[in-house]
Formats: structure tokens, C-alpha cells, sequence
């Protein structure tokens, strides 16, 4: 393969596709990248080509982090994410599991209702459930939405943790049994340790879309203060109707890093823990 | 799996002892501060002008605390969010005291707010009168609903240097003559730009005025008979089609409200209709562009000259705890210390509705915007000559008109057009 | 693995000295149930009291802010009349299916070609999943911009080559505003699609192939005959997903078209939203929303029956 006629089809199979697909999901980053450091002069300017910055600026980031909460609005999505995804993994465990595992009466009928979760749309829901934020006491805290994401979270996660569980053997547990472990042992102690590429899955799928969540946030959270990224970005780098294009695309840029970096770390268990629950299953 | 077990654990539990920790943090965030202190929550959206919001939070609430020991907490929502915010509020009881309307709360929320008639009255007989507009802003079966505030008026605006390559020095008085100057600059590669898509409001900004200017109306004034099947809509109609083919891009018809400012900074129109926001962005970001870009009234058509009333007022929700003393707060924010100043901080993006600031100087900080004074005359609610109805809230919706139009401009007849709009209004003024 | 057996008769011994009570929690049914009570206690409360306060505003002729009077089954009655609710029907179905398409072959393809050796692979896999991670409402102002005919680089090249100017307007033709949010809509979706097939694939034994190549297979008929029918579970359940979100979208109509130009990218949530909170009609929005959830539970029947047979 290492011959000049291997090398060529090595391109043509492996890279000219790759790039395709890389072209296609990278390009409107570069375009984010590129507003990003265009001042607003060469911003509009219709006459010179979009691909190019002449005059590169760092402008746009110092405003948004100066004169924006956007540091502020980061650290409330990552909280906001991070807290409603652990609730939702262990309301969905707490889901999963009896339905993975055990027979009872009514099993099938819990499986159908969860299922049937998903499919209730969030445009329905808003307005009961503002009542519902407002009875609590809960208006403009962050715990309006870290209790209202799991709402559509936990079916996500019991569904995705469900099929995962299903592939775990039950020796491990069966021998737990046999040595007298009570049911919740034997889950806390003995199953749940060998489910993690299925936590690590589902919680991913969790945290990323808490963080894209954007009706119940702007319902919910109206205070600068405890906005989350895309609400507080639209909320006041649209001013009117007039968009401040460099500063959203910032924001666009900056806000996904985080996010990033996570899924960097997890991607691999983040595959295995959704393929082996669903391939399988 | 070959980690041991009980790490796995450890850990787990460790990141859930931090998330715990992270919820409660959350929870315990003091919200709202229940001292003894009386707080005032108003709603606003957020303006356009920085410097506006600024105002309140800045000057006016540090004032009126300063002053009564009342706390004033000035809540900012997005444009377009607005709806949705009161919506909620009105629907649970409890978020705000105090709410900005825009163009049709004040019928749908109408219940919940107190009636200021006596405040309205009194603020009006004491700066002047209120204009007429003003009435038919926040008035619902006569009630004062809510105490009117300003106009964001929409004008026409315009490139005076490309319109003076074509020879046009003055903008031009009718809705003829100026589709007749748009073919010559879109020629010339100026063509204009008028929203026809889905925005919030450049769109009825220039479409009920120019449906009007012929004649043509979407209801009667009962507010239940649907007149829009008509020859002036038919009119109106087909000068909108020719306007659109022989003067603009073809992309207006997806545009929002956000389009037409982007395409004017961009050098892309010579003519759009927007409120002040292109000026003034204009003539911060881009002086040269600022320095060519002027505004005027509407053109006029055969049935006279109007407007788009985009008026923003002041309601008090009559469940607020607190709602006498927001009538308070409200009879000292307008009073013309608080309310000349406030006006003043947005040049005049907002237009008083009170007779009193005809001649304020702040309309001397920019010549250019008189035209948004005069255009109160013959501003009006897009339901007009009916007055603001629920129907009416639900056809702006729907977008019944605007679509009416831009399905002409994409190629409909015009007797298809007017059937649909007529059909689909007549069943949602059925109820009425 | 031994890790956890010298642990079990520690746990053994611990259990054995319990009362009877513990042997009554270990029931399996006593044990579900207690499991899963808060879980569900959570959703009755969160979704089951929202979802029937929904149903109930669906009957009812209920302006915002003002009591509601029971008038049955008319709301929807109006939406069978109303010319709008069938577009914004049919607009959802072609939006869904067709993004569902895309993304569903476009993932296969993106899987086959990330399912080979190469260098940076890893790197590469964390970039394409970059789309799916950017805040929906942030990547489409991006788009808001990049598909204006003045800027746009398509529309560049298509004058270059002579096309009239500006060329194409995107989000001016109802059909090409189509195009364009289905465009969006894959260009986030197809990543997430393709990385999970991706795993997918991986998961297939390589001996099916050697078998299959000594069979006398060609590369079409091993993918035909021995990867797509191995796949075919995880295809399931991502274009689930996919049908799901895809179906409900809200914030990319939003602010990208508002249901315009003429509601050609009016779907059914942008549409619920603006009767609901823009007409302030309460019930009537509530009663479009609610048709989402026939049409969307007969798509996903009728998906997961084509894929078992298939």
C-alpha cells in the first residue's frame, strides 16, 4: 500500500470524502470565526469577498466580555446543564432499571407512558408549567429550568440507559443475589459500576441539549443575571432590530467551547454507550 | 471493565455530592429580597437604545428610591420575547407590577389592568393634551388601559444621493411617484428594500398604511364586518406587485425586521421603510452612510396619507400587591422631570404622544426625525378604521395581510389573494 | 471483574442480618415501584399536569388572561378549516422527512468514509460534531447571514458563472426558504447522525466481512447484505431522535424566517407559539399543538414498522 498508486486511492477513498463532510459541517465556523474579527466597516461591505478579513479586530470579544454578562451567562448554562443532567440520569436510572431488570404488573404500561413522553410537544407545556415555576416561588432562579429540562430529559435518558442496561449480563447480579444482597445492593454496588459508557452516553445527549435550550429559558429567566448563553446572547446582543452580528458570533464561537471540550474527552464513551444499548438491544 | 468497581463509585458519588452542592447554591440565591421594602418590578423590552434602558436603572430607580424608599427593579426582555413574558405574568399573577405594551397587548391583557383614567387624564391636561393616537393606543370601551408613552413611528427612508443621481432631490409625495423613481434606481442597481416576510413590524409598517392610502381596510369600524374584498384593496394590491417587481430585491419577501437595517448598512437599498434605528445606527457605526441617509413621511396615495401606530405604553397589572404604589410611581414617571429626561436619553426613537413635547428640544437634536412628529397625525392601529380587537390581534398573527401581499408579489392574481385574505378573516372575525 | 466478587459476601453477610421488612422491599414489584415513584412523581407533576391543563385549554375558546368557556371539540373544527394549519401540516412532513433523509443517508456516508484508517481520526470526529454542539439560535444567525444573496458564497459563484445578480434568493422563494431550513436542520443533524453510525459500524464483527468478501460479495452487496441489516437498530433509534426533534423545531423557523416568506417554513410549533402567544388564543394554539401529537406517534409507528420489516 505504500506504493504511489496506494497513496492516490488512499486520497480519493479516505480524505476526499472526509474533507467533503469536513468542508460542510466547518465551513460555517470559519464564517462565525471570520465575523467575529471583521470591524463593522468591512462587516457589511458587499463589495469585497465575505471569505477574507483585511483588518482583523479583537473589538467584538472585548464587548462581549466587557460590556455583556457573557461570562456570567456561561457559567449559569454549565450549572444549569450540568445539575439538570445529573437529575435526569438518576431519574432515569431510577426508571430504567426496575423496568431493565425486574417483572411486575404494570411494566409494559410504565415502558408505553415514558415513551409516550417524548412525543408531548414543549409548546404545550410552557404555560401550565409557568404556573406551575411561579407557585414554587421559582420565577427567574435558576432552579426554574434545572427542574423543568429533566421534564424532557428523563425519557431521553431512561430510553438511551434502557437499551444500555438490557446488555449488561445478570450473572454478576444473579451471584450478588444468591450471596443475600438486597435488590438495591445489587444495583448501587454491583450493576451500576459496569454501566458507565451508558451514563456517559445518555449524559452527554443530556448536557448538550440543556445547554441548547431555549423556550423554557426565556420564559423563565428574564434577570440578566440568570440567563443562560443563547437567551441572554438574544436577549441583548439584539437590540431592536439591529443585531450585532461580530458580538453573536462571538458569543456563537465562545459558547460552544466549553461543550467542546467535553465531548472531546467523552466521544468515545459517548459512541460505545449508545451503540452497545442500541445495537444489541 | 476493568476499572475496580468502588472507584467508579467514589467518584459518582462525589460528582453527585457536587451537583447537589451546585442545586442548592442555585436554590438558596436570594430572590426575590422579601425585607421589609417595597419593590416595583417593570417590564420592559429591551430597547434599542442602550443609553434608554440605562436610564431607568441608573437615574429614575435610584431616584425613586432615594425619594419614597421604594425599590424599582427594571426587568429587560428581548424584542419579540414581549408577548410571551406578559402572557405568563398575566396568566400565573405574580412577575411584574408594571408592563410596557406594544402594538396590541392592551386588548389582549385588558382584564388584568387596572383602569388609570384619572392618572391618564390628569398627566394629559397637564402637558399639553394627549394626541389622538394616544387614545386610540390604550383605550379599550373608553377605559384607560394603560398610560400611553410614545410612538415608534416607521417612516420612509431614504438615500439622497442615489435618488439624486436620478434627479429626485425631495422624496416623493406619492406612492406613484416613487415607484416610478424605484424603477430608474433599481436600473441603476439601488433597488429598494420593503420587508415582506414575517418580521414583527417593518412589514404592517408600510403595508396597512399603503392598504389604507387606497382606500382599503381589513374590517369596518364595528370591528366585525370584514371589507377587505374590495376594488381599493384590488388597487392597492396591484401597486404593491408592480412596486415590488420594478423597484426591489426579490429576497424582501423572506425579510425580517433585522433584513432591511443589514441591507441598508450594507449599501444594498436606496429605500426601506424602518423606524429611526437606521439613522441612528447609521450615523454611530457608519458616518458616511449616516450622512446620506434621510427620513420622510409615507407617500401618499389616492385616499390620503397614513401611518403604522406602533405605540408603547404603560399598564399596572390589577393584581400586583403593590399596585397602588405603582400608580404612584407612574404619576411621578411622568411627570415631564422624569419623562422629558427619559425621552431625551433616546434622541426622539420615541415619540411623545402628549401635546406638550411638540416643540421639546429634543426634537432639535436631529432635524431629520421631525417627520415622526407630523406622522402622529395620521398613525393608526393596524385594525383601523375598527378599534384593536382580539380578532385583529389574531389576524397580525397570522400575518393575513401582509401574506395577502406578498403572495401577489410572488406571482398570485390578485383576485386569489384578496378571496384567501377574505375568507381567512371573515373566520376569525366570526367570533366577534 | 475480581474486584467486584471478593466484594459479594461482604454485601452478603450485611444483608442476611436484615428484618423481614427488607425482605418485603426486595419483592421485585415493591421494588419497582419504589424505584420508579419519584421519578414518576417527578413527570406526573412536570409533564402529566401540563400536558392535561394543555388538553383541557384545547376545548376550551380561551383568550390569554381571561376565563375560558368549554366550547368542545371547535378549535379544532377551525383548524380543519384553516388554510394555514394544512400548510404548516404538510410544511412539518416535508421538513421532517426530507431533513430525516438527508441526514439518514448522508450519516451512512459520513460513517463509511469516517470507518476506515486514517490519521487525526479522532480530532476529525471531534470537529464534525461541532455543529450539533453550538446553541441552535447562535449557528443560525450565522446562517441568517451566510445565505443573504449579497454575501452569500454560492451566490457568488453562481454570478461568477453567470447567473443574473444577486442570484438565488434564499429565504425570498418559498421553496429555496424550504430548502434553506432543511439545509440547517441537516447541517446540525447529520453529524451527530454519522459519529453514531459511525460506532455503529464498528461494532461489526470484521469476520462477516471476510466471509462475505470470500463469499464473492462486492463492496455494494456487503453493504447491502451485511452492514446495513447489523445497523439497523442504531439507524432506528437516531432517526427516532431525529423524527422527534425534528418535528417539534422551534428555535430555527424562529429566528431565521418566522414562518415566513408567506408561511412556506411555517411549522407546527412556530405556528402554536404565535396563535398562542402572539393572537394570545390560548386554546386554539393549545389545539395545534396538540395535533403535533397524533401526527408525530403515526410517523414513529410507521417508522419503526418499516425498519423491523426492512
Amino acid at each position: 500500500m505504500v506504493t504511489g498508486h496506494g497513496r492516490i486511492e488512499h486520497i480519493v477513498r479516505v480524505w476526499l470524502p472526509v474533507a467533503f463532510f469536513l468542508v460542510l459541517a466547518l465551513f460555517p465556523f470559519y464564517w462565525m470565526a471570520i465575523t467575529s474579527i471583521k470591524p463593522n466597516a468591512e462587516l457589511y461591505n458587499k463589495n469585497v469577498m465575505p471569505l477574507i478579513v483585511r483588518a482583523p479586530t479583537l473589538k467584538h470579544y472585548v464587548d462581549l466580555l466587557t460590556k455583556s454578562s457573557f461570562l456570567l451567562w456561561t457559567w449559569n448554562t454549565m450549572l444549569v446543564a450540568a445539575v439538570a443532567t445529573a437529575i435526569s440520569l438518576v431519574l432515569g436510572v431510577m426508571l430504567a432499571y426496575p423496568l431493565a431488570r425486574m417483572r411486575f404488573a404494570g411494566a409494559g404500561l410504565i415502558a408505553m407512558t415514558v415513551a409516550a413522553i417524548y412525543l408531548v410537544p414543549q409548546p404545550l407545556l410552557f404555560i401550565p408549567l409557568a404556573d406551575v415555576i411561579n407557585r414554587l416561588g421559582l420565577g427567574n432562579t435558576l432552579t426554574s429550568v434545572i427542574l423543568t429540562y429533566p421534564t424532557m430529559l428523563v425519557p431521553f435518558c431512561a430510553w438511551l440507559l434502557l437499551g444500555y442496561f438490557k446488555t449488561v449480563p445478570k450473572e454478576l447480579e444473579e451471584a450478588a443475589r444468591i450471596d443475600g444482597a438486597s435488590r438495591l445492593q445489587t444495583m448501587r454496588q454491583v450493576f451500576l459500576p459496569l454501566c458507565t459508557p451508558g451514563f456517559i452516553s445518555a449524559g452527554i445527549f443530556a448536557f448538550t441539549l440543556s445547554q441548547n435550550e431555549f423556550l423554557y429559558a426565556l420564559i423563565f429567566l428574564t434577570k440578566t443575571t440568570v440567563r443562560t448563553v443563547p437567551v441572554g446572547v438574544i436577549s441583548e446582543l439584539i437590540r431592536g432590530d439591529v443585531f450585532y452580528w461580530g458580538q453573536l458570533m462571538a458569543g456563537a464561537l465562545l459558547g460552544s467551547i466549553p461543550v467542546a471540550l467535553i465531548y472531546s474527552f467523552f466521544v468515545e464513551h459517548y459512541v460505545a454507550g449508545l451503540t452497545t444499548g442500541s445495537v444489541k438491544g | 471493565m476493568a476499572k475496580p468497581a468502588s472507584s467508579t463509585a467514589t467518584s459518582r458519588r462525589k460528582f453527585l455530592k457536587y451537583a447537589a452542592a451546585g442545586a442548592t447554591a442555585a436554590i438558596s440565591r436570594p430572590w426575590p429580597a422579601r425585607a421589609d421594602q417595597k419593590t416595583i418590578t417593570i417590564l420592559h423590552e429591551s430597547s434599542f437604545i442602550k443609553p434608554f434602558d440605562e436610564y431607568v436603572t441608573n437615574t429614575l430607580a435610584p431616584a425613586y428610591e432615594k425619594e419614597t424608599g421604594i425599590k424599582v427593579v427594571y426587568e429587560v426582555t428581548s424584542v419579540g420575547s414581549l408577548p410571551t413574558r406578559i402572557s405568563t405574568i398575566a396568566e400565573t399573577g405574580s412577575g411584574a407590577d408594571i408592563a410596557m405594551n406594544a402594538l396590541l397587548q392592551i386588548i389582549q391583557f385588558g382584564e388584568k389592568y387596572l383602569d388609570v383614567g384619572d392618572l391618564a387624564e390628569e398627566i394629559g391636561k397637564a402637558q399639553g393634551g394627549w394626541y389622538d393616537a394616544g387614545r386610540e393606543a390604550v383605550q379599550v370601551n373608553g377605559q384607560w388601559k394603560a398610560i400611553p408613552f410614545s410612538n415608534i413611528g416607521q417612516l420612509m427612508n431614504w438615500r439622497t444621493d442615489w435618488f439624486a443621481e436620478v434627479g429626485v432631490k425631495k422624496f416623493p409625495d406619492t406612492w406613484e411617484e416613487l415607484y416610478e423613481v424605484g424603477k430608474k434606481l433599481k436600473a441603476k442597481d439601488h433597488p429598494f428594500g420593503f420587508e415582506l416576510g414575517h418580521g414583527f413590524g417593518d412589514n404592517h409598517g408600510w403595508l396597512y398604511p399603503l392598504l389604507w392610502s387606497y382606500g382599503g381596510a381589513e374590517v369596518a369600524a364595528d370591528g366585525k364586518t370584514v371589507v377587505i374584498d374590495s376594488d381599493e384593496t384590488a388597487r392597492a394590491v396591484d401597486f404593491c406587485r408592480k412596486f415590488f417587481k420594478d423597484t426591489m430585491l426579490d429576497d424582501v419577501l423572506g425579510w425580517t425586521d433585522v433584513s432591511n437595517n443589514k441591507a441598508w448598512m450594507a449599501e444594498q437599498i436606496s429605500c426601506t421603510n424602518n423606524a429611526e434605528s437606521i439613522l441612528w445606527f447609521a450615523k454611530r457605526e457608519f458616518p458616511e452612510i449616516g450622512k446620506v441617509t434621510d427620513q420622510a413621511m409615507n407617500p401618499a396615495g389616492p385616499k390620503g396619507r397614513f401611518h403604522l401606530l406602533n405605540s408603547i405604553s404603560h399598564s399596572i397589572f390589577s393584581f400586583s400587591p403593590v399596585r397602588e404604589e405603582a400608580r404612584t410611581f407612574m404619576h411621578w414617571l411622568m411627570q415631564p422631570k422624569q419623562l422629558g429626561g427619559w425621552y431625551a436619553v433616546a434622541d426622539s426613537y420615541y415619540q411623545p404622544l402628549l401635546h406638550g413635547y411638540d416643540n421639546a428640544p429634543m426634537w432639535n437634536v436631529e432635524p431629520r426625525n421631525i417627520p415622526y412628529r407630523d406622522a402622529l397625525a395620521n398613525a393608526h392601529l393596524p385594525g383601523w378604521p375598527a378599534p384593536a380587537s382580539r380578532q385583529l390581534a389574531e389576524s397580525v398573527a397570522k400575518y393575513i395581510v401582509v401574506d395577502m401581499f406578498a403572495k401577489a408579489c410572488a406571482g398570485a392574481s390578485t383576485k386569489d389573494v384578496i378571496r384567501n385574505a377574505d375568507a381567512q378573516l371573515k373566520e376569525i372575525y366570526r367570533s366577534a | 471483574m475480581t474486584v467486584v466478587s471478593e466484594r459479594l459476601p461482604a454485601l452478603g453477610q450485611a444483608a442476611r442480618r436484615r428484618a423481614p421488612l427488607s425482605l418485603v422491599l426486595d419483592r421485585e414489584s415493591v421494588f419497582s415501584w419504589l424505584m420508579m415513584a419519584l421519578p414518576l412523581l417527578f413527570l406526573a407533576a412536570l409533564v402529566g399536569y401540563p400536558f392535561f391543563y394543555g388538553i383541557l385549554l384545547s376545548l376550551q375558546y380561551r383568550p390569554v388572561a381571561h376565563t375560558g368557556t368549554f366550547i368542545g371539540l371547535k378549535n379544532f373544527i377551525t383548524n380543519l378549516h384553516d388554510p394555514i394549519f394544512w400548510q404548516v401540516t404538510a410544511n412539518t412532513f416535508i421538513y421532517t422527512g426530507v431533513a430525516t433523509f438527508l441526514k439518514m443517508v448522508g450519516g451512512l456516508c459520513l460513517a463509511l468514509a469516517m470507518n476506515q484508517h486514517f490519521r487525526m481520526k479522532n480530532l476529525v470526529r471531534a470537529l464534525l460534531l461541532l455543529p450539533f454542539i453550538v446553541p441552535t439560535v447562535l449557528s443560525t444567525v450565522a446562517w441568517l447571514w451566510m445565505l443573504d444573496p449579497a454575501f452569500s458564497v454560492v451566490n457568488r459563484l453562481l454570478v461568477a458563472l453567470g447567473w443574473p445578480k444577486p442570484g438565488p434568493s434564499w429565504l425570498g422563494n418559498p421553496t429555496l426558504a424550504m430548502v434553506s431550513i432543511i439545509i440547517i436542520n441537516t447541517w446540525r443533524g447529520l453529524p451527530f447522525y454519522g459519529i453514531t453510525l459511525l460506532a455503529g459500524l464498528q461494532t461489526v464483527p470484521p469476520e462477516l466481512y471476510e466471509a462475505a468478501t470470500i463469499d464473492g460479495a462486492s463492496g455494494l452487496q456487503r453493504l447491502r447484505f451485511v452492514t446495513l441489516p447489523l445497523l439497523r437498530p442504531i439507524i432506528l433509534i437516531v432517526t427516532l431522535f431525529s423524527v422527534i426533534f425534528t418535528f417539534a423545531d422551534f428555535q430555527l423557523v424562529y429566528v431565521l424566517t418566522h414562518g415566513g416568506p408567506q408561511n412556506a417554513t411555517n411549522l407546527f410549533a412556530t405556528y402554536a407559539f404565535d396563535i398562542a402567544m402572539g393572537a394570545g388564543q390560548l386554546g386554539l394554539g393549545a389545539s395545534i399543538a396538540l395535533a403535533m401529537l397524533p401526527a408525530l406517534a403515526l410517523l414513529i409507528v410507521a417508522l419503526t414498522i418499516y425498519m423491523r420489516r426492512v
